[in-house]
């Protein structure tokens, strides 16, 4: 019986290369969300700001859809 | 014909534990997609469950391929036996009822081998056993899971907090609570899918040794539907002990943080499903709570994280020991059964009415940190504490008396 070690590895590093891609994917996002509200409330305009924001939030969800695609058996 | 009606009754027997094993399951398992939200206010304790329990009901319902096999490689196949299956899911829902009770995630998977290596030692003698697979199996997972995971969520709460640090709380809290409650999501649906196979396996399994069902055959609806419906139902009954412990008892979960520890479980929980390399939900769920915390910089309970990692050593033999004295009695034909089922019922009982002693229900699941067992632990009050409504009845009573009067 061995162990092994290259799946361990492999899982090790797409787990946490995943959860921080993910992470900064969310936050970035909230962060321009954010800077974009304070901005048209000052009076400016935060399209370009609000867009970038949705790309990234976008992206986020792309991952979140593909964790489904994976979940459901049916789908592979 | 006597023959006949005795296997029926043991192959019902079977199928009612396997549902209630599942239900335990369900209500074990609840905390390891829903004590980070609950925690942060992300979802209401109610809505949480149902959400689980619901994701849960599909994933089961989605996932009908269902491993050929439930010896895992801990033995041989051919050592399983219906008096087998069953003394091993009795040993297996007695574990997780008493950590349950403790307030202690700990992994039904493990329990459950657990238990039926108890039952295949007491069976056919501890060489039967292969102990490398423990080792590969239960023991370097059970290590490498928290580390994976604890070291995702480090990470990932850390860059959290440094993109948001000048972003307005009010803006920030919105965003992290929406990308805690789908990653919580996604945690329970993966859970429905691959927890829910394990009973419909067990239910499978016997129903061939039975002669019910077709050699090779996949499950029956009514098997899928009813092991969906009984890890739903556990999920929602809720396990506020564990949630109380995975959600306050580590570390005190702030919102950004429980959105990085959620991105954490459930990437660790679907690379390990789809690389190569199983770990069990509830250590990747609390490896990526405590990973927080220290990515946080916030006071971590290790003493609670000790307690926990000492019930995770000690599923497997525990859970042994008890399937395998399940086996002694499982062993005896139908009265063996019989008085197992009366023994599991009444095991069952006593843990229900110490937990009573303490209640933790959704409404008060985020009021403390701690799981007490014993009304001498400690002498903290919760809402439900009878202690709290004893002077109730003076009260009343008084005007009572004085218009007696």
């Amino acid at each position: 019986m061995h162990i092994d070690w290259a799946a361990l590895g492999i899982v090790a590093v797409v787990s946490i290369a995943t959860s921080v891609i993910f992470t900064i994917l969310l936050a970035g996002g909230i962060r321009l969300v954010s800077a974009a509200k304070i901005k048209s409330n000052e009076g400016g305009s935060g399209t370009m700001i609000l867009s970038m924001a949705y790309v990234l939030l976008g992206l986020a969800g792309l991952l979140v859809l593909f964790g489904i695609y994976l979940i459901i058996p049916r789908f592979h | 014909m006597g023959t006949d009606v005795t296997e029926l009754f043991v192959v019902i027997t079977v199928i009612v534990v396997a549902l209630i094993f599942d239900f335990t399951n369900g209500f074990h398992d609840s905390a390891n997609a829903m004590a980070g939200p609950v925690a942060t206010g992300a979802l209401r304790p109610r809505t949480a469950v149902i959400l689980a329990a619901f994701l849960n009901l599909l994933g089961a319902c989605l996932s009908t391929e269902v491993a050929k096999t439930i010896s895992g490689g801990f033995f041989d196949d051919e050592l399983i036996t219906v008096p087998i299956i069953l003394a091993g899911l009795v040993g297996a829902i007695v574990w997780n009822l008493m950590t349950w009770l403790l307030g202690l995630p700990s992994s039904s998977s493990h329990a459950l081998f657990g238990g039926l290596i108890g039952a295949v030692v007491v069976g056919a003698g501890i060489a039967s056993v292969n102990g490398w697979v423990i080792v590969s199996k239960v023991l370097l997972p059970a290590i490498v899971a928290p580390l994976v995971a604890g070291i995702a969520a480090a990470w990932a709460t850390r860059l959290a907090y440094s993109i948001t640090r000048k972003t307005p709380s009010v803006h920030s809290e919105t965003g992290f609570k929406y990308g805690q409650a789908f990653t919580a999501s996604m945690v329970a649906l993966a859970h429905g899918t691959s927890d829910g196979q394990k009973t419909m396996g067990v239910i499978t399994l016997v129903l061939i040794a039975a002669n019910l069902q077709a050699p090779g055959s996949g499950p029956q609806a009514w098997v899928i539907i009813a092991a969906g419906v009984a890890i739903g139902l556990g999920t929602y009954s809720g396990g506020w002990r564990i949630m109380r412990t995975m959600g306050k008892g580590i570390v005190e979960i702030e919102t950004p943080q429980g959105a990085a520890s959620g991105a954490a479980t459930s990437a660790t929980i679907l690379a390990s499903a789809h690389l190569g390399f199983g770990l069990s939900t509830t250590h990747v769920s609390t490896g990526s709570i405590l990973g927080s915390g220290v990515g946080r910089g916030a006071e971590v309970r290790w003493n609670v994280a000790s307690r926990m990692a000492f019930a995770w050593l000690l599923t497997l033999p525990g859970a042994g020991m008890v399937g395998g004295l399940s086996a002694l009695l499982a062993d005896q034909g139908v009265f063996g059964v019989v008085a197992l089922m009366v023994l599991l019922t009444v095991a069952c009982l006593v843990i229900y009415i110490l937990s009573r002693r303490h209640k933790i229900t959704h409404a008060n699941v985020t009021d403390s940190h701690e799981v007490l067992v014993l009304a001498a632990a400690t002498p903290t009050t919760y809402p439900d504490d009878p202690r709290l409504e004893a002077p109730k009845p003076k009260k009343t009573k008084k005007p009572k008396a004085k218009s007696a009067a």
